[in-house]
């Protein structure tokens, strides 16, 4: 190794640190304004000039919080709502993406417009008549009205299929030579091959079902049934909101998902990056 | 030798297939969502009263929506709050992408920070900013010494709200955009470092080329996003924020219009004008795909 | 891959078999009573506590009949509510208010509870909150409250003003907020462009109104009205108040605790959560009956509004019996100071004040002068049509603070959105 190059190494290494270190301090700010009011009383919370420290680190906020909302059952269905809404949008999603990629089949172009349609339509609009289709059955305040409107993804779909759309036909062509069919070319070659992909999608569903509000609140009435953002969102007074509680629960619904995210992340990343046939 | 056949199957038993593998999927978006957007459409062309009562009234919606001042201002703050998103966060996104496509110590860490906000709810995110972004006592006056009123001045409204959009969904961008730079193979960068190419060079050569699809769903992710953006601003800009009419999105009005005044016909009305730009915007990206999205056939 | 697929099926099997799990709502005892379990749907967390008092104290009469409380968020309260009523889904029972009360009622979704709500026990304002358009009974008063003023005790001694009483009027509000400004910095009465917190009183004060008495149209062009609007919003230009960009990010509230003002007008039903939730500020303030207007052009110059909730039942319920009953109960002296006793609403009952005012005793507020007002109540301002106008109405009135419109073209704007709307 010359002088010069362990020096471009040293450089390009600074530089990338360097852009890491603002952007992570840009990102976690607002945490660090978070957990410092979940520590405070309302009156310093809302302290005009903004106080940053509290006066004293006491629990009382997080305990507080603990007893208005039954966190385990929150845990549980939004544990639940986001499992399920992964297993079927990666069975669902990979399925379609691949044969849309794939496979010419007739009507192909109709189909798949129908998956962009409602890319481009706005969720609100989907909340009512849902509501309305499980009210008609019953089955309402269940996981199962939680998991239905994420029973399909059609950005899954689409990013699936952007995904078999990039891997050559060649491996598809080697395994048909081998005597697979279309079913077993996807199972046993093709969905392999998206490791990372299908992780990247599983983050994005249980991010987004997570982060949904309105749906849990207007399928499911018992709070016991809620996820976790609305569960917390009902902390929310019709004038008032207690923020250093709202913040202290907000902290708490953050933790398993905070661990999920560490358990998936070492999985995709240190994943099998296989490019085939190269 | 072999026949380097292209997959261009017509036999009946790929068409078995090819259906059955997207049925469950077509099945549940027709049920879903098909279902309520026809309901829409037909709400648009009603006028409706409480609780489910409708009766059709043609075009009288739409006229009245174009001829709405509200309404076409609406349209405006959608288009330039994706106007302000859009390029800026793809382009941090795929920096971080890149910067935490690495080996380096600490790495790990740093993807950990980067994806923070998307298991924060939403709604402590937005109260964060708010105050940071107080005109009185903000934080971000007080780092910059500016004295901006960032949330009730009609001018940095959008911009405020932006920036939250930005920093929330970097990290969701990056993931996806990652999944799709690890796809590419280690020896196309080999190959162009023993050729002597720069890692700048590299970046436009190799790089982006071969993430075009991932990045190509990711834009269109965005576009459409940022169109139909309402949460976000909703938590951000409260009714009585004076800079409210300069903020509002068409989904915003789409609420107030749908959910507190109870005009649902004229509301479906706005959501099938606020479908038709992001269908506008989404052809056009995909006709423009040909031009610099790269698969690897 | 076999393992992945095993592990999906039993993923989706697990799905199936937790997805059927719900709670029952009805199972038959053997001694031959129906048990039921009841929703009851209220929007504010702070009075939960209130509620379940009531629901334990029926239950403990009447053992096979649950009542379970579930609260949700006021913003999405009433989407879901209109949602559960389209299909067929109401809860059993649940808190209705003024601002939806006609719509509800005027299209058949209330059950009529005009037999069992003691007619001569409530004030006619509470009556009037819990009719439909037809007169009839949709609800069962539930509470009562007024506007009041709050303001800080240590600033008016700062500046050395004597504190607010019952002959305060307007000049009174606007001398003082002048003279603490003064001496203090800080800000006075704080003018928050909100309707029931605030310029309604007014206007009712000047001998105005916001809708006639049939409510078919808007009184803002009428020349009390108009006194008292240009009253209120040219308070804005004093240095003493301030503007609604400030409002905007900051409610008055929160910087009346935050000590940034000395007044504001605020809800009977904040009080003891603000009490509880800034113990330093306890002692520093105190509340009053709101100002009177000096020149009324009609009236003694006194107002203040006066609003109520009520409980309502599904029309079609088949448990409509036995809600009925409970309803009553909700109805009567002994539910009404039930609720009273946990200290977030004051109870609609007649001569039932005292069980609300009993749960200040350990703080140094002179909490009568809030009920003293009921003598002079106003009834919130509602029509059918007022979701559809309230919003644009407060737009235009913000247009007029920023100075986009002037105040007379602002309040003939405001005059026509509200009687366009009101024509049905």
């Amino acid at each position: 190794m010359t002088q010069s190059y362990k020096k471009q190494v040293f450089i390009s290494k600074s530089i990338i640190y360097l852009f890491l270190i603002l952007g992570a301090v840009i990102m976690i700010f607002p945490f660090l304004w978070m957990i410092l009011t979940s520590f405070k009383t309302q009156a310093e919370a809302m302290a005009v000039p903004p106080k940053f420290f509290p006066s004293s680190w006491k629990a009382t906020n997080f305990e507080r919080v603990t007893k208005s909302l039954p966190f385990t059952n929150l845990f549980m269905n939004t544990g639940l709502m986001i499992v399920f809404r992964i297993v079927c949008a990666v069975a669902f999603s990979s399925m379609a993406g691949f044969a849309f990629a794939k496979i010419n089949f007739r009507g192909k172009t109709v189909l798949f417009s129908l998956v962009l349609v409602q890319m481009m339509l706005p969720s609100q609009i989907f909340i009512i008549p849902q509501y309305q289709m499980l009210a008609k059955f019953g089955l309402t305040n269940s996981i199962f009205a939680l998991v239905f409107p994420g029973l399909v993804s059609a950005f899954g779909t689409f990013f699936l299929r952007q995904t078999y759309l990039g891997i050559p036909n060649e491996i598809a062509e080697s395994a048909y030579i081998e005597g697979c069919n279309k079913w077993t070319t996807f199972t046993k070659v093709m969905f392999p091959l998206t490791t990372n992909s299908v992780a990247a999608i599983s983050i994005f569903t249980a991010v987004f079902a997570y982060s949904d509000l309105m749906w849990p609140l207007i399928c499911n009435t018992d709070l016991k049934m809620m996820t976790l953002s609305s569960g917390l969102s009902t902390l929310n007074g019709q004038f008032t909101t207690n923020y250093p509680v709202l913040m202290a629960g907000s902290l708490i619904a953050m933790i398993p998902m905070v661990v999920l995210y560490l358990l998936f992340q070492r999985r995709f990343i240190e994943g099998i990056a296989l490019t085939g046939g190269k | 030798m072999r026949q380097r056949a292209r997959m261009v199957d017509v036999g009946s038993r790929d068409n078995k297939w090819g259906l059955i593998m997207v049925a469950p999927t077509i099945l549940g978006l027709i049920l879903l969502n098909m279902l309520p957007f026809f309901q829409s459409i037909y709400m648009s062309l009603s006028s409706t009263k409480a609780f489910g009562a409708y009766q059709f009234c043609g075009l009288d919606n739409f006229v009245k929506m174009f001829q709405n001042s509200e309404f076409w201002l609406a349209t405006w703050n959608s288009v330039y709050f994706c106007l302000l998103t859009v390029p800026v966060g793809i382009f941090l996104s795929l920096i971080v992408a890149v910067l935490l496509n690495n080996k380096l110590r600490g790495t790990t860490v740093f993807r950990a920070i980067f994806f923070l906000p998307m298991v924060v709810a939403p709604a402590a995110v937005a109260m964060v900013w708010k105050w940071m972004f107080n005109g009185q006592y903000g934080i971000i006056n007080s780092l910059f010494h500016t004295n901006v009123a960032w949330l009730t001045n009609s001018n940095t409204v959008l911009i405020s709200c932006a920036v939250v959009a930005i920093w929330s969904s970097i990290g969701y961008d990056a993931v996806l955009l990652l999944a799709g730079i690890q796809n590419i193979s280690k020896s196309y960068y080999e190959a162009a470092s023993l050729d002597g190419a720069s890692k700048i060079k590299q970046f436009f050569t190799i790089t982006i080329p071969m993430v075009s699809p991932t990045l190509f769903v990711v834009i269109i992710m965005r576009l459409m996003a940022s169109l139909k953006v309402y949460d976000l601003i909703y938590m951000m800009v409260s009714e009585s924020n004076p800079a409210l009419t300069h903020a509002q999105s068409l989904m915003y009005l789409f609420y107030r219009e749908s959910f507190i005044a109870g005009n649902k016909g004229y509301a479906s009305a706005i959501v099938l004008w606020t479908v038709l730009l992001i269908g506008i915007v989404t052809a056009l990206q995909f006709l423009g795909q040909k031009k610099w999205v790269n698969y690897d056939v | 891959m076999k393992k992945i697929a095993v592990i999906m099926l039993s993923i989706l099997l697990l799905f199936s078999v937790v997805s059927c799990s719900k709670s029952s709502k009805e199972a038959t005892s053997s001694t031959n009573e129906k048990n039921v379990t009841l929703t009851f749907q209220i929007w504010d967390i702070n009075q939960k506590a209130g509620m379940e008092a009531m629901c334990a104290s029926y239950t403990a009469l009447h053992p096979n009949v649950k009542i379970e409380v579930q609260v949700t968020n006021w913003s999405e309260y009433w989407t879901k509510l209109e949602a559960s009523a389209t299909g067929s889904q109401i809860p059993d029972i649940f808190w209705m208010h003024t601002n939806e009360i006609l719509k509800y009622a005027d299209n058949g979704i209330l059950a009529d509870l005009s037999d069992i709500v003691e007619k001569d026990k409530f004030s006619e304002i509470s009556l009037a909150n819990a009719s439909g358009s037809n007169g009839k009974l949709y609800g069962v008063p539930k509470d009562k409250d007024t506007v009041c003023l709050v303001y800080n005790k240590e600033m008016f001694d700062k500046a050395g003003v004597s504190y607010p009483d019952e002959n305060w009027t307007w000049d009174d509000l606007t001398n003082a907020s002048a003279s603490i400004y003064k001496a203090t910095g800080k800000y006075g009465y704080m003018a928050y462009a909100d309707d029931q917190l605030g310029y309604w009183n007014f206007v009712y004060q000047a001998g105005g109104y916001i809708l006639n008495e049939d409510k078919t149209q808007a009184g803002f062009t009428q020349s009390a009205t108009q006194k008292a609007m240009k009253f209120y919003i040219g308070l804005q230009r004093e240095d003493w108040c301030p503007t609604q960009t400030y409002f905007a990010e900051t409610a008055p509230g929160d910087a009346f605790f935050s000590e940034k003002g000395a007044m504001y007008f605020e809800g009977s039903w904040n009080l003891l959560a603000e009490l509880e939730n800034y113990p330093e500020m306890v002692g520093k303030w105190d509340v009053a009956v709101l100002p009177k207007c000096p020149d009324p052009i009609v009236g003694d110059g006194r107002a203040t509004i006066s609003n109520g909730l009520s409980y309502s039942a599904g029309a079609k319920n088949k448990n409509l019996e036995v809600i009925k009953d409970v309803l009553k109960f909700f109805g009567s002296q002994e539910g009404q100071i039930l609720q009273g006793e946990k200290g977030a609403a004051i109870p609609a009952y007649e001569n039932t004040e005292y069980s609300w005012i009993s749960c200040f005793d350990k703080y140094p507020v002179d909490i009568t002068k809030v009920t003293d007002m009921f003598a002079y109540g106003v009834q919130s301002v509602n029509n059918a049509s007022r979701p559809e106008w309230k919003s644009k109405v407060s737009d235009t009135l913000l247009k007029i603070y920023a100075g986009e419109i002037d105040i007379d073209s602002g309040l003939k704007q405001m005059q026509k959105i509200v009687d366009d709307l009101s024509k049905n």
